[in-house]
């Protein structure tokens, strides 16, 4: 019973039995179709034969007399031609034979008038027929027939055609089920498994994918990428606690350290105003990182994607460009910029404008004095990029891939957090973009690559 | 004399805003319980409300202002919060709040952000036209004059300006320029405003017989006729 509820609850199954009902019907449709194009033709054709061989006799009757009809049936059944299924009769009025071959008896008078089936005797032999019996003006019988035995053969092999294939459908189709059952759990099973290894906590799992490419692979390939990508989340989060409580106690520690100096000197009066001021510094230094990881945290998170508007990356880098021109010139640099028309991104304007502003503060930061800094933007059919290149020492091949992580940073000499690139790179994931950074030969290109919108 | 309400139940953080906008000259009043809190921000008294966003007993600061709001009072009312993400400021902005500032902050920040929402809801300032002693501007045709002297400004440096003028005699901070002339609300990681000020500087200040526009050391800028002058106007 219980085995009988589970494979209810099998999807295989259901789909098995519905298809083979679905085949069972179609056959049965065939199969009739097939019979009345077959035996019913046949059985026109007898009918139509049976009739004009009738008008034919009735007629030669009418002209010549019953003796000649008498005379010509018995040449009709000597003749050899369809002589082991034709019958032919001609009774007297009182129930003589005249001539054919069908054994007479009362019955055939009151059945006189069209064609109809019968079990009657011919030549001798019992034979199911086909008869039509007319009755003559002087009072006589003419009975025109055909024996049936070979269509009824017919019916009979195709009845039975028809229950062997229905029961082979049938067989058929179960034997499909289980295999399809078999398969879908099979399949299933794997994604099943993975499910629960991962609930018990090993998160490193992943659905096996099958070699043949249709809907369970890609399926198991889609779970995997969004496993990968928790993963990950995961991971940055434990990656990015490990590193916040580094570079939070750090300074922490330098403030304290710092306080309790100035406390145990021997004239705290004069060392303490300096070292709170520089205790204040270093919180709000610290203020500012956790700001600005919360901003980076908040990105990641995809909140602020509900808020997304058609943006111009030309509008947002006029106005970086505002804003950084005024530091640019001061620090002797000069600052070029070339726009593509219809820049426009799906997205957040603050935050294209913090990206981009991100991307100019580090130019500006790592030019050498007279530097040249140029911010464009290009746009083709699939996406528009906004790219600003400096010449100033680059990054190494090596290093590339690390920037970009919370507090990595490059030159550990230039005053900074690690953050900048980091919050570019997730402003850039956010909108579904990247930052690619490339060799400017020499200095650096920083890229910011975002897709068309979709109606171009 | 402005009135101030404090509504925060931490008693440190309510005690350190209290002392130092006392030393600027306000009158001050703390309310740490939110039950008491939803009547007092109802009297007429108050020119700004500083409003703590959490509350003891779990209660969300932004329902006392939704309750100020909705009895129709337009005070002022500053919100603080730990609370920094986007989408919370935007919730305090649709509550009715004026201004939202991120804790910890600067007592800086706070007072020139208090300073800013008063002067702000003051009704009679709609002008054409703003003076500080020989600096004239007109806000309609931009156009600006120091001792009957035409100076040529940059749009953007023309909003600093204005911004700086509309203020004067107060202190800004470096984030509200930042908010406030050029829209963006995030920490640029070099000092730019310095930068753009001395531009403003060279133009308004250069060759003029007193300077105009101060800095404020560890706070920001004052565009005042005399440094200091601060106390003795409002």
């Amino acid at each position: 019973m219980r085995a009988l509820v589970r494979w209810g609850s099998s999807i295989a199954l259901r789909q098995a039995l519905g298809h083979a009902l679905l085949v069972v019907v179609t056959m049965a449709i065939l199969l009739l179709i097939v019979y009345q194009q077959t035996v019913g033709a046949w059985r026109l054709r007898i009918d139509r034969e049976i009739d004009v061989t009738t008008r034919h006799l009735v007629e030669y009757e009418r002209r010549l007399g019953p003796a000649a009809l008498a005379a010509h049936i018995n040449a009709l059944l000597g003749d050899g031609i369809a002589s082991d299924t034709e019958i032919y009769a001609l009774i007297t009025a009182d129930g003589r034979a005249l001539a054919g071959n069908l054994s007479v008896d009362d019955s055939l008078r009151q059945a006189a008038g069209g064609i109809g089936d019968r079990d009657v005797v011919r030549a001798g032999r019992p034979s199911h027929a086909r008869l039509c019996i007319t009755a003559l003006q002087d009072g006589a019988l003419l009975v025109v027939g055909r024996d049936m035995q070979d269509q009824r053969a017919l019916r009979q092999l195709m009845r039975r055609a028809s229950v062997w294939a229905a029961a082979a459908t049938v067989l058929l189709a179960a034997a499909g089920a289980l295999i399809l059952r078999r398969q879908l759990e099979q399949r299933i099973g794997g994604i099943r498994r993975t499910a629960h290894e991962i609930e018990r906590g090993d998160l490193a799992r992943r659905v096996p994918i099958s070699p043949h490419e249709d809907e369970f692979a890609r399926l198991s390939r889609d779970i995997n990428a969004m496993l990968d990508r928790i993963h990950d989340l995961m991971e940055g989060v434990r990656h990015v606690s490990n590193t916040i409580a580094h570079n939070i106690r750090t300074p922490l520690a330098r403030a304290v350290a710092r306080l309790a100096t100035a406390q145990q000197a021997p004239d705290p009066g004069a060392s303490l105003p300096a070292a709170v001021e520089s205790a204040i510094g270093e919180i709000q230094d610290l203020n500012s990182v956790l700001e600005k990881l919360l901003r980076i945290a908040e990105v990641e998170s995809g909140t602020r994607r509900q808020a997304f508007t058609t943006v111009s990356l030309n509008a947002v880098v006029v106005d970086a460009l505002d804003l950084y021109g005024a530091l640019a010139e001061a620090r002797g640099l000069r600052l070029t910029h070339a726009f593509a028309p219809h820049a426009m991104v799906e997205g957040d304007a603050d935050l294209l404008a913090n990206a981009v502003a991100n991307l100019l503060d580090n130019a500006i930061k790592f030019s050498p004095p007279g530097g040249s800094i140029h911010v464009d933007t290009r746009v083709d059919r699939t996406q528009v990029m906004v790219a600003v290149r400096d010449r100033g020492p680059g990054i190494a091949p090596q290093a590339r891939e690390s920037v970009g992580i919370r507090f990595y940073r490059v030159d550990r000499t230039v005053p900074g957090w690690g953050l900048g690139l980091a919050s570019v790179r997730a402003i850039a994931q956010l909108h579904g973009g990247s930052l690619q950074l490339l060799d400017g030969a020499p200095g650096l290109e920083a890229r910011l690559i975002f897709p068309a919108p979709a109606d171009g | 004399m402005h009135r101030c309400l404090i509504i925060e139940d931490d008693a440190d953080n309510a005690r350190y805003i209290a002392r130092g906008l006392s030393a600027q000259g306000w009158q001050v009043s703390i309310c740490s319980s939110p039950s008491q809190a939803a009547g007092q921000v109802l009297e007429p008294a108050w020119d700004v409300i500083v409003l703590d966003r959490m509350l003891s007993g779990d209660v969300d600061g932004l329902s006392i202002l939704q309750t100020l709001r909705a009895h129709g009072r337009r005070t002022p009312v500053l919100v603080l919060s730990a609370l920094a993400a986007t989408d919370e400021r935007v919730r305090g902005l649709k509550a009715g709040c004026d201004d939202y500032l991120t804790k910890p902050f600067s007592l800086i920040e706070l007072s020139a952000r208090i300073e800013a929402l008063v002067r702000r809801s003051d009704p009679a300032e709609s002008p054409r036209e703003l003076r500080a002693a020989d600096l004239r501007i007109d806000l309609i045709t931009r156009s600006v004059e120091r001792s009957g002297r035409l100076i040529a400004l940059q749009p953007r440096e023309f909003r600093l300006l204005a911004y700086l003028m509309l203020h004067q005699g107060r202190t800004v901070t470096r984030t509200m320029l930042l908010e406030a002339v050029w829209d963006y609300r995030f920490d640029p990681q070099t000092n730019l405003i310095d930068v753009h000020i001395s531009r403003l500087r060279n133009k308004i200040d250069r060759e003029a017989q007193f300077p105009l526009i101060h800095t404020v050391r560890g706070a920001g800028y004052m565009l005042a006729a005399r440094p200091g002058a601060a106390a003795s106007e409002a």
